[in-house]
């Protein structure tokens, strides 16, 4: 007891002392949390999360509850600002409305666009990159976007890919050529099915993921090709919440420079290099 | 056999069956709200009253319209704009129930549709409330139109939990696509999840059946003493037939006259039924045009007449079934569900209490007893639901009552395995068993083979000599001789003619009467000749 007393007093002090200097560089301080973020304190954060998205948030067999990176990540962000919270599962498509209406508090892991930044804010902290993902020995011999006109190309419901994709078709009409057939699919792996079972012809998601697929079942994909996008991806908050905002990009920063973030990344095999400064996106 | 061993492994998943037990949930609460609204919309669909007809068909138009996914998104995610946040859960089994009553409203609608409206008309002229009959006599009937569909809803439903993973609902399919998500493995992780469907599912299929057992009358009737899901009753009682051999018919009227209320407490100067100056019209067609008619206590006065005359129009003018245009009726001096406003009579609500209070009961021609129950329930049904009878007292008139129209043996028969004959003779029984001080009748032979028509007459001659108050309408001209105190002649909405059944029916004093009876007598001469 005395012990936690003295060393909240020394860390106190220490804050007190330091916060002019070490400004940028914020640490984790969860004991602080009702100083730093009252309307925080004693409040559990609700965090929707798509379990089917490997390695990012995905099911754990043995416990039956969702791990990934994504999962790591805002676990030590979490604690790092002291708050408690509870990961719920849903399907995708349902995870940013709700962000939306308040009835999750946050969600990791979703591209930041002009056109989201208007219904929430985001706090980016890392690189997207696409990956186009076929059969295995690639037998439409596709190499990069340029070849897509005239094939099925599977995307996600609702993605950046579905629009990308929507966009060529249109440009390969423009050029003369056949558009591109785009199927959506409502999860993973329901893309990864129709892949598997030729219904298309390649399917465009994350590149992570991709690449563990393929490491994951040599024989049946292929990665065509990959492509770091230049899409930032973030944690998303309800529009105006920005007490868990700034929280975010405090614990973010914090986990970053204690080089979390490259931990977490390097644990579930993603790239440690798409790791981007944590920035707040509010349009 | 990997394979089998891994489809077992998910089959036996505490982490799915956790998932098929939110399904579970969801359905179940769902199924029992939205069953519940839906009935209401199923009655205000029917309503008479157009503007809520109008909001039920409104609604179940927009809720079957639209997709159940928009639904549970704008619940979950619309809703609070306005302040109103439901958690996962409670959003599902909103969604689910304000979906389901749409659906089930017209399942509803339809199984009600289903049964015959003479049911209700029959419920209604026992005195018995709309609710009441809804409840004891068309639901139950409905019941076995409704249950295949609504098992196929369930069902569904059940299946359709999955669509709640939008709104944060981690149900079975969910969490079947989590674990694909996963590994990859289709075919066993689904397979898993589809045999713990298919149990669940079976599950809903037995009970379906067991329902249906249960309501279908003929296999109630077999099930005996202990019955099914508390639908039993006490079994057959083999009772020796009270009344045969010669000393019936004087035995009878003893019986009879027992049971009925002494015709003669009132006054019996003064005339029990009063009609003034009636008229009815259907659309343009004046039906009845200012008829004007008194019964006296005890008196039985037969009604004859072509048909389409206004006859059962009038009798049911009297018991309230339809609402009178103008003029008045007064049975036992009271009006029968109206009161009198700036010299007008008003319908008022409660018309089957105030039947059940003036005593008036009828037969009619199409007998309609409940096809749900058996002749000694059809007896008992409105003395213990409407007038508070204890059951076993009830069922102790009624078993007197069927003695009295020579029924006994056939207490526990269900109306579809009697005769015309005696299911009419179990109508009267009905009829009589809310002791009512006037009786109608409305053509109680005419659906009747020629060779049960005795039958009834006996029963209705035996009334009669009992003391009864009585109006018949009739074709039967010799019963009408025999039995009747007085002859009415009807003819388009008039009374052409009345009085004795001498004088009417054999030195009748209007051309149209003549022609009538003769007529009428032509085509009896025709019936014997062939």
């Amino acid at each position: 007891m005395r012990s936690s007393v003295l060393s909240l007093a020394i860390a106190a002090s220490i804050a007190l002392a330091s916060a002019p200097v070490l400004a940028d560089a914020p640490k984790c301080e969860p004991e602080k949390v009702a100083e730093k973020y009252p309307e925080l304190a004693g409040k559990t954060l609700l965090m929707g999360a798509d379990g089917q998205t490997p390695p990012y948030a995905y099911l754990d067999s043995k416990t039956n509850t969702l791990v990934g990176s994504d999962i790591d990540l805002a676990k030590k962000v979490f604690d790092c600002i002291g708050v408690k919270y509870e990961i719920r599962p849903a399907a995708w498509s349902g995870i940013f409305p709700a962000v939306v209406a308040g009835q999750m508090d946050l969600m990791f892991y979703i591209y930041y666009n002009a056109k989201r930044v208007q219904q929430a804010d985001f706090v980016v902290y890392m690189k997207a990159g696409t990956g186009a993902i076929t059969q295995k020995g690639n037998p439409k011999n596709i190499k990069s976007n340029d070849d897509l006109c005239g094939k099925t190309v599977a995307v996600g419901l609702g993605t950046v890919e579905e629009a990308q994709m929507k966009e060529l078709g249109g440009k390969c009409v423009a050029a003369g050529k056949e558009t591109v057939t785009v199927m959506t699919y409502p999860d993973h792996a329901a893309g990864f099915r129709l892949v598997a079972n030729k219904r298309a012809d390649v399917m465009l998601t994350d590149l992570a993921l991709v690449d563990r697929t393929v490491a994951d079942n040599p024989d049946v994909y292929v990665r065509a090709y990959g492509i770091i996008s230049g899409f930032q991806i973030g944690a998303a908050v309800k529009k105006g919440n920005k007490v868990l905002a700034d929280a975010l990009l405090d614990g973010l920063k914090a986990v970053q420079a204690s080089g979390g973030e490259q931990e977490v990344f390097k644990k579930y095999g993603v790239d440690p290099a798409l790791e981007l400064p944590a920035e707040l996106k509010t349009n | 056999m990997e394979w089998a061993t891994e489809v077992l492994s998910y089959f036996t998943s505490d982490f799915l069956w956790a998932g098929a037990v939110l399904a579970v949930k969801i359905t179940v609460v769902s199924m029992v709200i939205g069953l519940t609204f839906g009935l209401v919309l199923a009655l205000m669909r029917m309503s008479e009253y157009r503007p809520i007809a109008g909001v039920a068909w409104v609604y179940i138009w927009v809720m079957r319209g639209t997709p159940l996914l928009l639904q549970l998104v704008f619940i979950f995610d619309a809703l609070p704009l306005v302040g109103l946040k439901f958690d996962s859960f409670t959003t599902a089994v909103i969604g689910f129930s304000l979906n389901q009553a749409a659906f089930s409203a017209e399942i509803l609608r339809g199984g009600i549709l289903s049964v015959s409206p003479q049911q209700a008309v029959a419920a209604s002229s026992l005195g018995m409330g709309p609710m009441l009959t809804l409840r004891r006599i068309v639901l139950p009937q409905a019941m076995r139109a409704i249950l295949p569909a609504l098992a196929n809803d369930t069902i569904g439903m059940l299946k359709m939990t999955s669509v709640a993973s939008v709104i944060f609902v981690n149900e079975l399919t969910f969490r079947a696509q989590q674990i694909v998500g996963e590994n990859f493995k289709f075919f066993t992780v689904f397979a898993g999840a589809g045999l713990i469907y298919l149990l669940l599912t079976s599950i809903i299929s037995i009970v379906q059946m067991t329902l249906e057992r249960s309501l279908d009358p003929d296999r109630r009737q077999q099930a005996g003493p202990r019955g099914r899901l508390g639908f039993g009753r006490r079994g057959q009682v083999a009772l020796p037939v009270a009344t045969a051999g010669p000393a019936r018919k004087a035995s009878r009227v003893e019986t009879v006259r027992e049971l009925i209320p002494a015709a003669s407490a009132t006054s019996s100067d003064q005339p029990f039924l009063q009609c003034t100056n009636v008229w009815k019209a259907y659309g343009e067609r004046d039906v009845l045009k200012g008829i004007s008619f008194d019964v006296k206590p005890g008196e039985v006065v037969a009604v004859i007449g072509p048909s389409g005359s206004g006859k059962s129009t009038l009798l049911r003018l009297v018991n309230h079934l339809e609402s009178i245009d103008q003029g008045e009726i007064r049975v036992g001096g009271r009006y029968v569900g109206y009161v009198k406003e700036n010299g007008h009579l008003k319908p008022i609500s409660g018309r089957a209490r105030a039947r059940a209070e003036v005593g008036v009961s009828m037969v009619f021609q199409s007998f309609n007893l409940f096809a749900n129950l058996t002749a000694l329930e059809n007896i008992m049904e409105a003395p213990v639901r409407v007038h508070g009878v204890p059951k076993a007292e009830a069922e102790a008139l009624a078993r007197r009552l069927l003695a009295a129209v020579g029924l006994s043996s056939h207490a526990d028969h269900l109306p579809q395995h009697l005769s015309g004959g005696q299911q009419q003779r179990v109508a009267i029984a009905r009829a009589l068993a809310v002791k009512p001080r006037l009786m109608l009748f409305d053509e109680p032979t005419s659906a009747l083979d020629p060779e049960l028509v005795g039958e009834v007459l006996s029963v209705m001659r035996a009334l009669a000599e009992a003391g009864m108050t009585m109006v018949i309408v009739t074709h039967e001209i010799r019963f009408a001789r025999e039995v009747a105190d007085r002859v009415v002649f009807f003819d388009d909405g008039n009374i052409v003619e009345e009085g004795a059944p001498a004088d009417v029916l054999d030195r009748p004093k209007m051309e149209r009467t003549r022609q009538f009876l003769s007529a009428i007598s032509n085509e009896s001469d025709d019936e014997e000749v062939a």
